[in-house]
């Protein structure tokens, strides 16, 4: 090798040109230096790039770092900061870094990293790069049928869009007209009311005066009937109510005192209370209103506890214990005694639950929780793409990959990806969210729209009735109510639904408006025994069985659009909250294609859709494709 | 509506409880679960004892036999009445004699057995295989007995040292001939006590011990032994691994002015989440101390495996009035076994480490992957997972040799097997790896799944391989599988079954690139009294647990390692990491320090930790990089790497619940900080290499407290800050947040060259050092030569061809001197002689390279490797060209900087392309 090097020397300045089909090893001063670069090492003294130093020529990959960015050895593994260029002709140059040089493993198509003879690296360039060039191929195909989808998506989003919006406003104004009838309606019927009211009393009154009457008749008639005995009948009636009486005031008393022993209480909870702060913070909270007023039964010892806490929540837990406080915030109340009976009450446990509980302090396992614990982490990766990490990365595009390492499994953003790996995709559907109600009332269109009819009945009932007739009739006073009740759930669900698009018109859906459709769908994939859900703009789970787990909440997109970030789901036992970030990437169909865990607690999704398939990547991948083909090596590299 | 005061009584006692519950639940350590020394019968009584006031005991019928001194040792007063009266389980009938003998071995060590004699009940336990077996040959043959004063007899310990055995009461005491001054004694503060075996005196005597709803059948009774040790013109003690502690010296446990604190104990604990700062136990046990002080160094080692529990004692623990100068007093106490203690009597430090590994051996050597750096996490999840992580080290340029798999890579925590799911081509995995030059390391812990269809389990059953329960069925304990039993491995046959299974036919899905890791192996058991195994469970040859329970471990890593032994028909180094240990574990293998957690004070506590292992012999150790629990902010993250790419064993590792940390998840800046440790590591491999060969001939750690080198610098004694790598390199953690400054102490005797500005500092001074994010403060000694590699490759096997920068840091004399050595990295023919050995002295303007190899020993380590470049530091100016012979061949010297790596590295002199090759003999002279 080291003679061929030699030779090469001498025909240094054809060997820019100059490529050979197996070992292709440009001369010393060439080696590993980009084309576009070479003119940097014209002259005879050169200068490192970190303007550090200058060095000559015959430094020039000389097997000795002089600068320590590596500009003197690109062709060497001198330099732990070099870069070194393959040419790879028949595929597409790679820069790796210079700590390959010569380490025994062939790291570009061409071989031209291991020249020292350690180990022969054949010329792979030819076959990987026609394998890549057909994978870019398909890629362009796609994104070409998928930036006419698009296209068409995005016009369909528009028009939505805008549709929404007129909804939106039409809506707005009728609202507007809806709720002045609903308010007239509201004051008759409360005028009715009031109406009915007064002939109820007055009813009442009558019956009242009429039974009194026929009381004082009854009496007068048995006192003269039984005047010789007691009243007896009275005085039961009496002692019966005594006792009545006597728990009224036991139970004014005992609330005295518990106020005492409670304030009593209080002090001693005081001192372990901010521990406890952990356990019940979400209850405390909850309960906190209505608990100074609670004198029920129910007022034990956690109510007592819970009160205390609010007091101490307002601002006395001490800072050393903050840090417990966030992560046993997270348990469920029932670990944390678990975990104290591990502490304090091991004793009363068989073996096996003791030996479970201990386990769960490393791995966080409900300790009650079966065997398969383990099995149910297991379940729930499965395997997962290396790609997908590397989304982003695109290895041929040197320019601006020096670093990335030449890699054939690296077109990874390719949209045909196969999906044999993967958990099926199990489809899309609209979202079903709880707050869906049926607004086909609103939008059905007839000869007369429902706001005219209403508008109709209401006038014609305001006016239909003497609200001053007394007794009311019984029947116009329904027809009020009727249409106010009508009326008021019609405007209701106009203000749902306003609510609803306002809700919906928030967010950001894109440059285009091109993420509009994925508001009311939900993407499923269904791996191992596990469905992930995940609705766009709203919520992602994961459900097993019956069980559902929130992956997380919309929070928004990230990467320019290409991520969707989920976040603040159910929390993990000593981890963090859950979310999950969704890539996007180009696809002819929407698709959720792949769920993962690669850290704890910390989901990955990958989803397919038309939506990235944009015109502008389209452009830079035929760029590409144009780059490859003419980077194609002479006829004699096909031989 | 009831009254609420009906209520409050059981609402009362409820409060208590949850009080309990709450703050166990705030701190994570269960120190309930653990017991104390007043929860431990042996360690209160002997622990409440005053001087002398144990009835003593005198010596009879002294004399030579067999080379050595024997005597009987009986009590000083016959049927004396005990005053022991807070000792409910003494006896007052009148004890049998004891027997004891006292030998010498070549190099200054002393060794005492006490047992019982051959009318005992029993048999106590004695632990086999810790002592090198060359070891009797070793022995001197001891003639004479000199009696020096009347009352005691006194013999020949080694050059300027004698061992004087005083009558009544009975003593020991090594000390320097001439002079007199003592060195170390037993006894001289008569707290020795031995319980002596016997019958239950009647039914109704309890000998059951109860702790947390366990209870401890101790059949045999009360059988503990307890003594005090006195290290004469001593400073500071040091050593008893492991506790978790931010001082490396043993602070006193007992005496005035010591807080309440608990004596050191020795028992090997599986303890979640450890505190940073105790004296509990943890994984692994060595009950050897070292002393040092200005006068004196000495080491003191009990073989004994049972719980151990060590008191060291503050001055004037004996005497208020008058507290000792220059000694430090120390009380030993263990549960069973007998007394078998070895004397080590220096002179310097190192003396005594070299005493101490000549009998239980020098750290083996490792292979060369193994001192690189490790990737680990519990767990990587699978095939892809493994290849994603790899591939992430190729794409960020950060080198790593090894990729770890933690339990979950298995099939249901059955060892031996793969999860076929996650693992399906476990070979084709190692494959990818290896052809990187990287190796994969799986775990294999000691508790055997109770599952029939399980081989290992079957056969294990079958043949009546596990420890036993009390009632004699084999014992079931609940760990990662769930029900699990345990292999007997003090057994030899067991141990020999069990090095098998790491054959390539038997662990199917291994490869040679596949290494192993013994975790759990205190042994853990979940359900068991403190986390372990019942004591009263029995072992090979009606052994109780109680007796050898500290080397458990020991065992299993020894078995496991001997199984890799095996597995390459003895060519191939094994490397397997433990967590449990013992005396003679260094012979094994690595260990690490555990559990630990993502704080500040454990990364401070890590140095403490893995100098006191070194000291100890377990030179092969780290602590989890980053910390085990819980998730380091990046700067930890980043100062952990920075330290714990100077650990001897450097591995990063992670809890399942912490957020991923590979090097490169914290964003550009935090992930070129880490690479830049990491190549530090890597750059100084060589010198790490040697620095493990001169472990594995001579006991010296890799990782030295300074006082190690500098003996005679007081200022050093206490330093667990800072730390030496080898005789040259001096290293100081960074151990707090945002830390602007820090104070750095360099020894006295040389200056020290600063390896990121290459500016020299004078030694025996504090200097107060700016500290910048990108490195932690490391400093070369002048008068050193440092051998690197400063290419970096993707693993450490890439480097081999690659050629060497030398670095010469001059003293005032302009002389330097440093070692390189070489072998293959791999096999034992460095055994046969296959390495290269040179030592680079530099006097005169003169650079020569030395062949140290010993010509007797043959064999020959070939090599092309060159040395491309020599930097010297400390050099004036004016240095025009070198000069290499033999060849006449001329060098450039010019300025170059002191580092390839990082942008910003001073220029220092340079020799540019020397190429001399390392195999050779040659000189350099600079004109």
């Amino acid at each position: 090798m080291g003679a061929f090097l030699r030779i090469s020397l001498t025909i240094s300045c054809l060997s820019l040109f100059w490529i050979s089909a197996s070992a292709s090893i440009p001369s010393r001063e060439s080696l590993g230096i980009a084309p576009q670069d070479l003119s940097y090492y014209k002259s005879d003294v050169i200068k490192c790039k970190d303007g550090s130093k200058k060095f000559t020529k015959e430094q020039l990959n000389d097997e000795f770092c002089d600068c320590p960015d590596g500009t003197d050895e690109p062709g060497t593994s001198a330099c732990p900061q070099g870069k070194f260029y393959c040419p790879n002709a028949g595929h597409i140059p790679l820069t790796v870094f210079s700590s390959r040089v010569n380490d025994g493993i062939c790291d570009c198509c061409d071989g031209s990293d291991e020249y020292n003879g350690n180990v022969n690296c054949p010329n792979t360039c030819w076959e990987a790069g026609k394998v890549a060039r057909e994978k870019l191929q398909k890629k362009i195909a796609t994104f070409q049928m998928g930036v006419t989808v698009r296209r068409q998506e995005v016009e369909k989003a528009k028009q939505a869009f805008a549709q929404d919006k007129a909804e939106l406003s039409k809506l707005k104004s009728e609202e507007k007209i809806l709720k002045e009838h609903v308010q007239k309606l509201k004051e008759q019927k409360e005028r009715i009311e009031k109406a009915e009211e007064e002939e109820r009393k007055k009813r009442e009154e009558e019956q009242r005066k009429k039974r009194e009457a026929e009381r004082k008749a009854n009496e007068a008639k048995k006192a003269f009937e039984e005047s010789s005995h007691d009243n007896s009948d009275h005085a039961s009636e009496i002692l019966s109510e005594l006792p009545n009486q006597d728990a009224m005031e036991d139970h004014h008393d005992s609330a005295i005192e518990e106020k005492s022993d409670y304030t009593a209480e209080t002090e001693i909870l005081d001192s372990w209370a901010v521990g406890k702060v952990a356990n019940d913070h979400d209850d405390t909270i909850a309960k906190s209103g209505d608990e100074t007023d609670d004198t029920s039964e129910e007022s034990s010892f956690s109510h007592v506890e819970k009160q205390h806490l609010v007091g101490d929540q307002e601002g006395t837990m001490p800072e050393a214990n903050t840090g417990d406080y966030t992560r046993s915030k997270e348990a469920p109340s029932s670990h944390v005694v678990e975990e104290g009976q591990v502490s304090d009450n091991t004793e009363g446990l068989s073996r096996e639950e003791l030996g479970r509980l201990v386990a769960s302090r490393w791995t966080g396992e409900n300790a009650a929780e079966e065997e398969d614990g383990v099995n149910t982490v297991k379940e729930e990766r499965h395997e997962h793409d290396e790609n997908i990490p590397e989304e982003n990365h695109d290895g041929y595009n040197s320019d601006s990959d020096e670093d990335h390492n030449f890699d054939d499994d690296d077109l990874e953003d390719d949209p045909d990806m196969e999906f044999g790996d993967h958990g099926e995709p199990a489809g899309t559907y609209s979202y079903n969210g709880d707050d869906k109600t049926d607004y086909s009332d609103l939008t059905a269109s007839g000869s007369l729209s429902w706001l005219d009819k209403i508008q109709q009945t209401v006038s014609n009932v305001l006016q239909a009735i003497n609200i001053f007739k007394s007794p009311v009739n019984i029947s116009e006073a329904d027809a009020v109510r009727k249409n106010y009740d009508d009326s008021s759930s019609k405007l209701s669900k106009i203000q749902s639904r306003i609510s609803s698009l306002n809700e919906k018109l928030k967010h950001d859906f894109g440059k285009d408006k091109e993420f509009y459709s994925f508001y009311d769908h939900c993407f499923e994939s269904k791996q191992n025994k596990y469905v992930y859900k995940v609705c766009p703009f709203k919520k992602a789970s994961q459900v097993e069985g019956h069980s559902t787990t929130q992956l997380g909440y919309w929070d928004k997109f990230e990467e320019s659009y290409r991520v969707m970030l989920f976040s603040n789901g159910d929390r993990c036992w000593n981890g963090p909250d859950r979310s999950l970030k969704v890539r996007l990437r180009c696809g002819l169909k929407d698709e959720l294609l792949d769920v993962d865990e690669p850290s704890r607690c910390e989901y990955a999704a990958i989803l397919s859709t038309p939506v990235l398939c944009v015109e502008e990547k389209l452009k830079e991948l035929q760029e590409k494709l144009k780059d490859a083909n003419a980077n194609r090596p002479s006829v004699n590299d096909e031989l | 509506m009831p009254s609420p005061a009906s209520r409050s009584p059981p609402l009362l006692l409820l409060v208590p409880f949850l009080l309990l519950l709450l703050f166990s639940a705030a701190s994570a350590w269960k120190k309930d679960e653990f017991r104390n020394c007043n929860q431990t019968p042996f360690c209160k009584r002997a622990r409440g004892r005053k001087a002398h006031s144990v009835p003593s005991l005198s010596t009879a019928d002294i004399s030579i036999s067999d080379g050595a001194v024997v005597a009987r040792l009986l009590p000083s007063q016959p049927l004396r009445q005990a005053t022991d009266g807070d000792d409910p389980e003494s006896d007052t009938v009148p004890p049998r004699p004891l027997l004891l003998r006292i030998s010498v071995y070549q190099g200054g060590v002393l060794r005492l057995h006490i047992d019982e004699d051959a009318s005992a009940p029993r048999r106590r336990f004695q632990v086999p295989d810790v002592l090198l077996p060359d070891l009797d040959d070793r022995r001197l043959w001891l003639s004479r007995l000199s009696s020096p004063a009347a009352g005691s007899s006194s013999f020949y310990l080694a050059e300027g040292f004698e061992a004087v055995l005083v009558h009544d009461p009975f003593q020991i005491q090594v000390r320097r001939k001439g002079s007199g001054e003592p060195v170390l004694s037993f006894n001289s503060h008569g707290l020795f006590d031995f319980e002596q075996l016997r019958a239950k005196k009647n039914d109704d005597e309890d000998w059951e011990e109860r702790f947390r709803g366990h209870t401890d059948t101790r059949p045999h009774g009360p059988q503990s032994i307890s003594f005090d040790i006195s290290f004469h013109g001593a400073d500071f003690v040091y050593g008893i691994p492991e506790h978790a502690s931010t001082s490396l010296a043993l602070r006193p446990t007992s005496g005035p002015g010591v807080e309440f604190s608990e004596p050191y104990r020795l028992f090997n604990l599986d303890v979640f989440e450890y505190l940073d700062d105790s004296p509990f136990g943890l994984y692994g046990s060595i009950p050897f101390m070292l002393s040092h002080g200005a006068r004196s160094s000495s080491g003191f080692f009990w073989l004994n495996a049972a719980e151990m529990q060590i008191d060291v004692l503050g001055p004037g623990w004996d005497d208020p009035a008058a507290p000792a100068k220059d000694r430090i007093d120390t009380v030993w106490m263990s549960e069973a076994g007998v007394v078998d203690a070895f004397f080590f009597v220096g002179h310097e430090p190192k003396d005594v480490l070299r005493q101490y590994t000549g009998i239980t051996g020098t750290p083996a050597m490792p292979q060369e992957f193994a001192v690189a750096y490790h990737q680990c996490r519990w767990n990587y999840r699978d095939e892809e997972d493994v290849a994603a992580v790899d591939a992430g080290f190729d794409e960020h340029d950060i080198p790593y040799d090894v990729l770890w798999l933690d339990i979950e890579h298995t099939d249901g925590k059955r060892y031996f097997t793969w999860d076929r799911v996650l693992f399906p081509n476990p070979q084709e995995m190692q494959g990818k790896l290896a052809a990187k030059g990287r190796h994969m390391v799986t775990i294999v812990d000691p508790h055997i799944k109770r599952d029939d269809s399980f081989y290992i389990h079957k056969e294990a059953s079958e043949r009546g391989y596990y420890v036993k329960d009390a009632s004699g069925k084999d014992f079931d304990g609940w760990c990662w599988p769930g029900s699990s039993s345990y292999l007997d491995v003090l057994n030899p046959e067991i141990r020999e079954w069990w090095a098998e299974k790491f054959s390539f036919e038997n662990y199917v899905g291994s490869t040679p690139s596949l290494y192993i890791w013994n975790d759990m192996n205190e042994p853990s058991v979940f359900n068991g009294p403190e986390i372990s195994m019942p004591r009263d469970a029995i072992h090979f040859g009606d052994v109780e647990h109680r007796e050898l329970h500290n080397a458990y471990g020991y065992y299993f890593h020894m078995a496991t390692s001997n199984g890799l032994l095996k597995r390459g028909n003895g060519k191939d180094r094994p490397f397997v990491l433990s967590r449990a240990f013992f005396a003679g574990s260094q012979r094994y293998g690595a260990v690490w320090t555990g559990d630990n957690t993502a704080d500040w004070d454990h990364l401070r506590a890590s140095v403490p930790m893995i100098l006191t292992l070194g000291l100890t012999g377990m030179t092969f150790s780290g602590a989890d990089v980053g910390g085990f629990f819980g998730n380091p902010e990046p700067e930890l993250l980043v100062r952990w790497y920075q330290l714990g790419a100077y650990y001897p064993f450097f591995r990063a590792h992670a809890h399942q619940d912490t957020k991923r940390r590979e090097p490169w998840l914290f964003g550009e800046r935090n992930t070129a900080l880490i690479r830049e440790a990491v190549h530090v590591r890597y750059s100084l491999l060589p010198y790490y290499y040697t620095l493990f060969r001169e472990a594995s001939v001579s006991g010296i750690p890799v990782m030295r407290p300074l006082w190690l080198e500098f003996p005679a610098d007081k200022e050093t004694y206490n330093n667990g800050e800072a730390f030496m790598v080898g005789p040259s390199l001096l290293v100081q953690g960074i151990y707090e947040e945002r830390q602007k400054s820090v104070s750095v102490y360099l020894p006295a005797g040389q200056s020290w060259y600063n390896l990121r500005n290459g500016v020299s500092y004078a030694g025996g001074v504090s200097h107060k050092l700016e500290v910048s994010e990108d490195s932690i403060p490391t400093f070369q000694r002048a008068g050193t030569i440092i051998p690197r590699k400063d290419r970096f490759r993707r693993s450490s096997t890439q480097m081999v061809n690659d050629p060497y920068t030398l670095v010469i840091a001059l003293n005032g004399s302009f002389a330097a001197e440093g070692e390189l050595y070489v072998d293959d990295g791999k096999t034992y023919d460095f055994e046969q002689g296959a390495y290269i050995h040179r030592r680079f002295i530099f006097a005169d303007l003169k650079l020569t390279s030395v062949n140290i190899h010993p010509a007797n020993l043959g064999g020959k380590f070939p090599s092309d490797c060159v040395i491309e470049r020599i930097v010297l530091l400390g050099l004036p100016s004016g240095a025009k060209k070198a000069v290499i012979e033999p060849g006449n061949r001329e060098a450039n010297v010019e300025l170059g900087p002191l580092t390839l790596r990082g942008g910003s590295s001073p220029d220092a002199i340079t020799v540019r392309k020397p190429n001399v090759h390392i195999a050779d003999d040659w000189t350099l002279r600079i004109l």
